[in-house]
């Protein structure tokens, strides 16, 4: 006989969900007790008791999400740098698990950095951009923004890229190239910062006083140009001009740009302007076309304080001495010691404006301390990985692939291909990088959703991202192309520019904006590192006397061909208007 | 004027979620999948928890972000736990959430649905 069980529906349902405990939260609340003279004592919350599990699952997302930003940086170029080598080249990556471990450390180093630049700098830039205009007069103000663009840039993580660059350039064949990145390489990048300084003043000074940006960009690529002009006369200077160009590419990285536009829009607003919908352009055009003309001045003062042959001589000199490296020029320690001082005399400076001239506290002491040991820590791991991981396989690329179509040491089979194939693979190769590690920049999509807000949607984020990486793409195959047949850099970069000028006149301010803006956007400091190691690579495979140049191009490249579509766009929308119009008319036409 | 018929809904509640800044997309999916018809985000600044964490509260976000989600009343309880669920609401820091009660709501409902409900009742 079956015992037949009843049970409530209602019951049923609560089983198979979730259970819902209900607590009072009149239980919970903390009792407010009085003392003797019947005022309340202050409620002061105790620190939580966390368990370990709710310790891993606050830190994992944390870590996770962080984690995931710089794979995407990172690991797509590398995967396609390694594949292109193993089947296209039919070459086997060398040291492949040091550049592995290189790659991870620069994976792990930006992480750090990044977030550590988020919680222990940036605060410091938002307080100083707000306080300190109501506190100095516009003079002190803009000195300390002058200063500021200085220390941003030695704490740039693709300026170390320079400096390894440095390393791999002959002395006998471009003596002042080596002289510059050698012995004169502090000086160099000091230059570098200055460039960068008296940009953030003079676009602060814009953000203030609401400036075109078309007149500064004019009377800026004068100097430049003309300086260009000068320095091509002489054989033997001629050679630094691909590292001038290319030093404007570097300095716009995920320090100066935040840094500089937080204190910069600070300042705009405390002075009662600014907030329109461009004000944070223009600072980035100008600090990757003011370091240009600074160090063509540095180069050409040490043309005048050395010659050629003083610079050899010195050079053999010190490679003689150099056999016995000094422990702070070893491995863990150079790396330590530059990631020290790229981040502490920057916040140092930050420290001092802060107490000594604002009189202000520094709220969250700890959380400050830990941003900055984060970013120290990041820097230190991201140098390492720069030249285990990125220079290293940005070389050996470079290195391999002119063997596609050229003979080269490194194949024995070289060339591998006939020469126009060769020659097409070697372009595209190039292309494809380019267009490939833009368009996964992070920092394009948040400039493609500005712009998108900006123009009303007319110019779309896609089209945006599209336009900047196809312009980059094209900027790194000109610049492989000038280095296989060793085109004076000049005879690019002159025309291009002169197009570049041309189309600013016919533009309007928006799309000059937003386009001379794209081009420092996009040279991020995984994409500097990699694309100047690939490029020297490359040149010192076919023979070239210098590998640099090719970021310049990368930066030309964008501004030209986000013009071109802006105009089109711009030609798009009247043309569509006028269609309208004359819609219209006819339809009036008919009413009466 | 002509007159015009306004469907005014009864038996409706607003779940509001409160978030850390970057995790709504996640938590908008999971209600919609437990039959919410729609979200609306925006983003404020909040703290409470993250100040008595400690070291750990640097893992959490000052900057938040705010769901509202409207639910039929019957749909309350699923939705309430897909969002808890989805949000690991039960780890410090993550978020908080309620259900308010509404009188009433008017959106754009469908000529037929109105219709086939009207007749039913």
């Amino acid at each position: 006989m079956p015992i037949i069980k009843h049970i409530r529906f209602g019951a049923f349902v609560r089983e198979i969900t979730m259970h819902q405990e209900e607590i009072s939260y009149n239980d919970l609340a903390p009792e407010i007790k009085q003392d003797q003279d019947g005022n309340d004592i202050l409620y002061r919350p105790g620190k939580l008791k966390v368990r370990a599990i709710d310790v891993y699952r606050l830190v994992q997302p944390y870590f996770k999400v962080r984690l995931i930003d710089q794979l995407k940086a990172v690991l797509p170029l590398a995967i396609y740098l390694i594949l292109f080598q193993l089947l296209i080249l039919r070459q086997n990556v060398t040291d492949s698990w040091v550049i592995t471990a290189g790659l991870m450390s620069v994976i792990f180093g930006l992480m750090f950095f990044i977030e550590g630049l988020k919680v222990g700098l940036m605060p410091f830039g938002e307080t100083i951009g707000n306080i300190l205009p109501s506190k100095a007069r516009l003079a002190t103000v803009l000195f300390i923004v002058f200063l500021l663009g200085i220390g941003v840039t030695f704490a740039e993580p693709a300026i170390g890229a320079l400096k390894t660059a440095g390393a791999i350039v002959d002395v006998e064949s471009a003596p002042y190239l080596y002289s510059l990145l050698n012995s004169w390489s502090e000086v160099l990048v000091l230059m570098v910062g200055m460039g960068v300084g008296l940009a953030a003043v003079l676009g602060t000074l814009r953000f203030i006083y609401g400036w075109s940006l078309k007149p500064l960009i004019y009377m800026s690529l004068i100097p430049t140009i003309g300086l260009t002009i000068y320095i091509m006369g002489d054989s033997e200077l001629s050679k630094i001009l691909g590292l001038a160009w290319d030093c404007g590419a570097v300095t716009t990285g995920p320090v100066t740009v935040p840094l500089v536009l937080s204190l910069g829009i600070g300042i705009a607003t405390a002075a009662g302007k600014g907030r329109s919908s461009l004000s944070g352009f223009g600072i980035v055009t100008l600090a990757s076309l003011f370091p240009i003309i600074a160090v063509q001045i540095l180069a050409i003062f040490v043309s005048f304080a050395e010659t050629p042959e003083m610079i050899i001589s010195e050079a053999a000199s010190i490679s003689n001495l150099s056999s016995t490296l000094s422990w702070h020029e070893t491995t863990p320690y150079v790396e330590l010691l530059s990631g020290i001082r790229a981040i502490v005399p920057l916040v140092l400076f930050l420290m001092f404006i802060l107490i000594y001239i604002l009189k202000e506290k520094i709220k969250h002491p700890g959380t400050i301390a830990y941003g900055i040991s984060l970013s120290v820590i990041g820097m230190i791991i991201f140098n390492v990985g720069l030249s285990y991981g990125l220079s290293k396989l940005g070389g050996q690329s470079g290195g391999l692939v002119p063997g596609a179509f050229t003979k080269i040491e490194l194949i024995s089979e070289s060339p591998l291909y006939n020469f126009a194939l060769g020659m097409t693979i070697a372009l595209a190769f190039a292309w494809i990088l380019g267009f490939g590690a833009t368009l996964a920049e992070p920092a394009l999509n948040a400039l493609g959703m500005t712009v998108e807000n900006l123009t009303n949607g007319a110019f779309r984020k896609k089209l945006l991202m599209h336009a900047v990486s196809f312009g980059v793409g094209c900027g790194i195959a000109i610049g492989i192309f000038k280095i296989i047949f060793s085109i004076p850099i000049a005879y690019i970069i002159i025309p291009g520019y002169l197009v570049a000028i041309v189309l600013t006149y016919f533009s309007t301010e928006e799309f000059v904006n937003i386009a001379w803006d794209s081009a420092g956007v996009t040279t991020g400091p995984v994409t500097v590192p990699l694309v100047l190691a690939m490029g020297l690579g490359f040149g010192e495979a076919v023979g070239a006397i210098e590998g640099f140049g090719i970021l310049s191009m990368a930066s030309i490249g964008p501004i030209i061909s986000v013009m071109a579509t802006g105009l089109w766009i711009q030609w798009k929308v009247n043309k569509r208007r006028e269609r309208e119009d004359e819609l219209v008319e006819s339809l009036e036409g008919v009413d009466s | 004027m002509s007159k015009r018929n306004i469907v005014v809904l009864t038996d409706v509640a607003l779940i509001t979620c409160i978030i850390q800044k970057g995790c709504a997309d996640t938590i908008v999916k999971a209600a919609q999948d437990g039959g919410a018809q729609g979200a609306t985000v925006f983003y404020a600044r909040g703290s409470g928890v993250r100040e008595r964490l400690g070291v750990l509260g640097i893992a959490v976000e000052v900057e938040k972000e705010i769901i509202n989600i409207v639910v039929a009343t019957d749909q309350i309880d699923r939705i309430f736990e897909k969002i808890y669920l989805a949000g690991n609401l039960d780890t410090p820091g993550m978020g908080f959430m309620y259900v308010t009660p509404l009188e009433k709501a008017a959106t754009y409902i469908p000529a037929e649905i109105a219709d086939k409900l009207a007749t039913e009742a």
